[in-house]
């Protein structure tokens, strides 16, 4: 076990080197300067002068020898569109308001969708099973910012519990939440649904019924820790994106989180920032996939991890 | 089980209420919940509450964005100095009426016969809001350090007026020759390197504000925390949450704190126009932008304050390239393009249409405005267009005029002016030009390096005085992006750069804008507005059409 896991974790110290690396040379290869995006009047000399604040005068392999210590050591200097603030700082004021949106989304699209799914699955060709489903493809098919703008616009501006926008108590939290998680409830219910139909007609539940167990008992113990499966595999991707922020949603509900640096560091071509937010985000996913790996195992016995090695 | 089932009975009614408000939609109306709107930070978990307490007039100002800044030579945008503005003060300030500077950190000043040497002599109630006095060696780090090439100040020209100034940011000169001197502890001496009579509103500029030299020279962050930032304005910053608000409370010591009547100003960060626009209606902020789609709609309203901006939306020909080379062609496309009507039909926000060049409502030394002054140049006037089109192709010898790309970065508007535009090229001239947009950094960068051979281009001014459009032009000038280069415009703006005399002065600049349009090297299209929403309670807000909003006056019936 300790191997694999030491194994898995230099295949991610190079996956994320080679994101790295492709991302550096792919924003140096956008046209335009990210000194010249304020286009502020700045003289020639001013100009000269941020580059070299920059160290942008210095050749290409050297700037990526200093971004590849910056990375190693995460530290990213100062941004180049807040150049008081670090990139760091911006970071971590942000990300907080970002976790927290994050988790209730998870917390929100994983109860609600795994519910949603049990019942339709349950209920199959039933009214339950049609609504859920027609709300899932609702979910999916209204986009999230849609979702926010109806939210602010129709529920927050009638009802007084709900602030319109801005940040600070969980009730900001709901409505951005909500619009995040619809998307992601809808395919967790559908994955969980199909999951459990196709479940529900093997033979070890039909095992399971003749030994004469409860029907909560065959669901919970026996049908759904194997419908669940499909579902713990897109839980991994699913919390890097939802952990990260969103940028149309925070910026509609003015939260101030982190999302908005994955959308405006690469039109203000902040390499910085770019860079932070490239290794946050691959970061993240590749753990959040070794962690799924290694649920895996839990879930379904079946499935070992160190077979090859046994 | 039992837990599942009730999350499933709040989530499916959660999401069913949401569908349900959503499809029943249409109520305009909103009950006015003033509980959020008095500036109590009660939707923001944080402590230091007392700042804000009840009964206290503070004004709630949606700033958009984050301040980048708070550093003046670091700043450099809209975000970050109508902060400044009004937690720091300059030598100057602009008057509440007109943009005339009157006295603020510098008591009065003394102009040499030359016009080179000011001598400022500085208030003795002039005080951070550390305690420490406001002395004339804190003018000169200042002033130098915005000049200093450490410093990488992307304002670093504003410091150009200065003599040695230049040559020091340009790292040939060094610190000891930028004439900027303290003589005593309330006395500075500033040479210049032109005599511009101007000075006196550009040491009112942000970019110009001083800033408490030790400080500064201890801690390199000390813009970056309301614990450590040292202002000497109307306001001092008390709270600050990162991309949420920032909130800026009465300077009780500010040697003019009797004509500031508000307790505090609280900017907030909401980038989203919309709910922006929500939370104004709700009376969560008592100033904010218009939504773009809805100026239309909200320009005439009672609450809509318009204010004139100096700064100009236009376009730019490249004259290296065919067929923009000919003066007459360039004239032809000036004159076929009706700025009224994109006024009237698309921005639709009363916009004053370019009679020139130079920004109308500059102050003139003849007493009028600049424009009332030196009249109008430019006017719409397709027949004449058609003429000079077909005079401009004789000269080349066209048959056909070669192909006519329009670039502009990507953006609803810009591309609905570039449609009326071609419209309007078609219908006046019949000439067919191809619209192209661009990402604005790829398209900046493409402009800059003359790659565009017509584009869309905007200025905001800086200073108040018709020099800062014109030296735009002068041949090398980075803002210049057209390849033009015209001796006697570079002649006569020197000149006028040089001439002590006023009158002879705006003669001279006058002429260059002539000189300017004849040659016609850009389409003059509209002068900004600044047009905002505020509500009926706030008073006496100052907006230049120079400069950045400004508090010190306003109030709150």
């Amino acid at each position: 076990m300790l191997k694999y896991i030491f194994k898995r974790f230099l295949w991610m110290i190079l996956t994320i080197w080679i994101i790295v690396t492709l991302t550096f040379f792919l924003m140096h290869a956008i046209p335009g300067d990210p000194l010249d995006v304020a286009d502020v009047g700045s003289s020639d000399a001013a100009s000269a002068n941020l580059a070299a604040y920059y160290n942008l005068d210095q050749s290409l392999p050297m700037q990526y020898v200093t971004y590849l210590k910056n990375v190693a050591t995460f530290d990213f200097g100062p941004s180049m569109t807040s150049r008081s603030r670090t990139v760091n700082d911006m970071l971590e004021s942000g990300f907080p308001a970002s976790l927290q949106l994050g988790l209730a989304t998870l917390f929100f699209s994983v109860i609600s969708g795994v519910a949603l799914g049990v019942f339709a699955a349950l209920r199959h060709n039933r009214m339950i099973d049609y609504v859920t489903m027609i709300l899932a493809v609702i979910g999916i098919s209204i986009p999230n910012f849609i979702q926010s703008m109806l939210f602010i616009n129709y529920i927050a501006v009638n009802i007084e519990f709900f602030p319109i926008a801005r940040w600070g108590t969980y009730r900001h939290v709901i409505l951005p939440a909500i619009a995040l998680a619809s998307g992601p409830m809808a395919i967790i219910a559908r994955l969980t649904r199909s999951n459990m139909l196709e479940v529900l007609t093997q033979d070890y539940i039909r095992t399971a019924k003749a030994k004469g167990l409860s029907a909560r008992k065959i669901v919970v113990k026996h049908a759904l820790r194997n419908a669940l499966l499909p579902v713990v595999t897109i839980m991994g991707a699913l919390t890097a994106a939802v952990l990260t922020g969103s940028f149309v949603v925070e910026r509609i509900f003015a939260i101030p989180g982190i999302g908005q640096y994955f959308v405006s560091s690469i039109s203000n071509r902040d390499y910085p920032m770019i860079m932070a937010t490239t290794v946050i985000y691959s970061s993240i996913l590749v753990v959040m996939m070794f962690i799924v790996d290694i649920l895996y195992g839990f879930i379904d016995p079946r499935i070992k991890l160190h077979a090859k090695e046994d | 089980m039992k837990k599942s089932k009730l999350s499933l009975k709040v989530s499916t009614s959660l999401v069913a209420a949401a569908i349900f408000a959503a499809g029943c939609g249409g109520n305009d109306e909103t009950t006015g919940n003033n509980n959020e709107g008095n500036g109590n930070n009660d939707n923001n978990n944080n402590s230091n509450q007392e700042a804000s307490s009840d009964g206290d007039k503070i004004l709630i100002y949606n700033n958009g964005e984050e301040p980048t800044s708070l550093d003046p030579p670091i700043g450099n945008d809209e975000y970050s100095y109508s902060i400044l503005n009004n937690v720091m003060e300059g030598l100057t300030r602009l008057e509440q009426g007109e943009p005339v500077p009157e006295p603020a950190m510098a008591e009065d000043w003394e102009v040499s016969d030359d016009g080179l040497v000011y001598t400022f002599n500085l208030r003795e109630d002039a005080y951070w809001s550390n305690g420490e006095p406001v002395t004339a060696e804190d003018f000169e780090f200042s002033f130098k350090r915005l000049a200093d090439p450490e410093t990488a100040s992307p304002a670093a020209h504003h410091s150009y007026w200065i003599a040695g100034a230049e040559a020091f940011n340009e790292g040939e000169g060094s610190e000891d020759d930028v004439m900027v001197e303290a003589l005593d502890d309330k006395t500075l001496e500033v040479t210049l390197e032109n005599p511009v009579d101007f000075f006196e509103s550009i040491v009112a500029m942000p970019q110009l504000f001083p800033v408490h030299k030790e400080t500064v020279e201890e801690n390199d962050d000390w813009a970056n925390s309301p614990d450590t930032f040292v202002g000497n304005g109307p306001f001092v910053v008390s709270e600050w949450e990162n991309d949420e608000y920032l909130l800026v409370t009465k300077n009780e010591d500010y040697w003019d704190a009797d004509t500031v009547n508000l307790d505090g100003i609280e900017y907030v960060m909401v980038e989203d126009s919309n709910t922006a626009y929500q939370l104004y209606q709700n009376d969560e902020v008592h100033i904010t932008g218009i939504p773009s789609d809805m100026a239309g709609e909200l320009i005439d309203g009672p609450e809509t304050a318009v204010y004139p901006r100096s700064g100009i939306e236009f376009q730019r020909f490249n004259v290296e390239e065919e067929p923009f080379q000919n003066t007459n062609i360039r004239k032809a496309f000036a004159k076929a393009i009706n700025a009224q009507e994109i006024v009237d039909y698309i921005t639709q926000e009363n916009q004053p249409v370019m009679t020139g060049y130079v920004f109308d409502d500059f102050a003139h030394p003849a007493g009028g405005t600049y424009r009332e002054e030196v009249g109008e140049l430019h006017e719409f006037d397709p027949e004449e267009a058609q003429q000079l089109l077909e005079q401009g192709m004789e000269e080349e010898g066209y048959d056909e005029l070669p192909e006519v790309t329009f670039s502009y970065n990507t953006d609803d508007l810009h591309h609905t002016i570039a449609q009326a535009v071609q419209e309007m090229l078609q219908t006046n001239l019949e000439v067919d030009v191809t619209l192209e947009n661009q990402e604005w950094a790829v398209f900046l960068d493409a402009q800059r390096d003359l790659e565009l051979q017509y584009s869309r281009s905007s200025f905001l001014g800086g200073y108040n005085d018709p020099m800062n459009y014109l030296d735009n032009f002068t041949t090398g000038n980075p803002m210049n992006r057209t390849g033009w280069s015209n001796e006697e415009y570079d002649q006569l703006v020197s000149d006028a750069l040089a001439e002590p005399d006023p009158e002879q002065r705006f003669e001279l600049m006058a002429e260059a804008e002539r000189v300017f349009i004849e040659d016609a090297v850009i389409v003059p299209l509209y002068y900004y507005n600044s047009t905002f929403l505020e509500k009926p309670e706030v008073t006496d807000v100052v907006r230049h059409p120079v400069g950045f909003v400004e508090f010190k006056w306003a109030d709150l019936q």
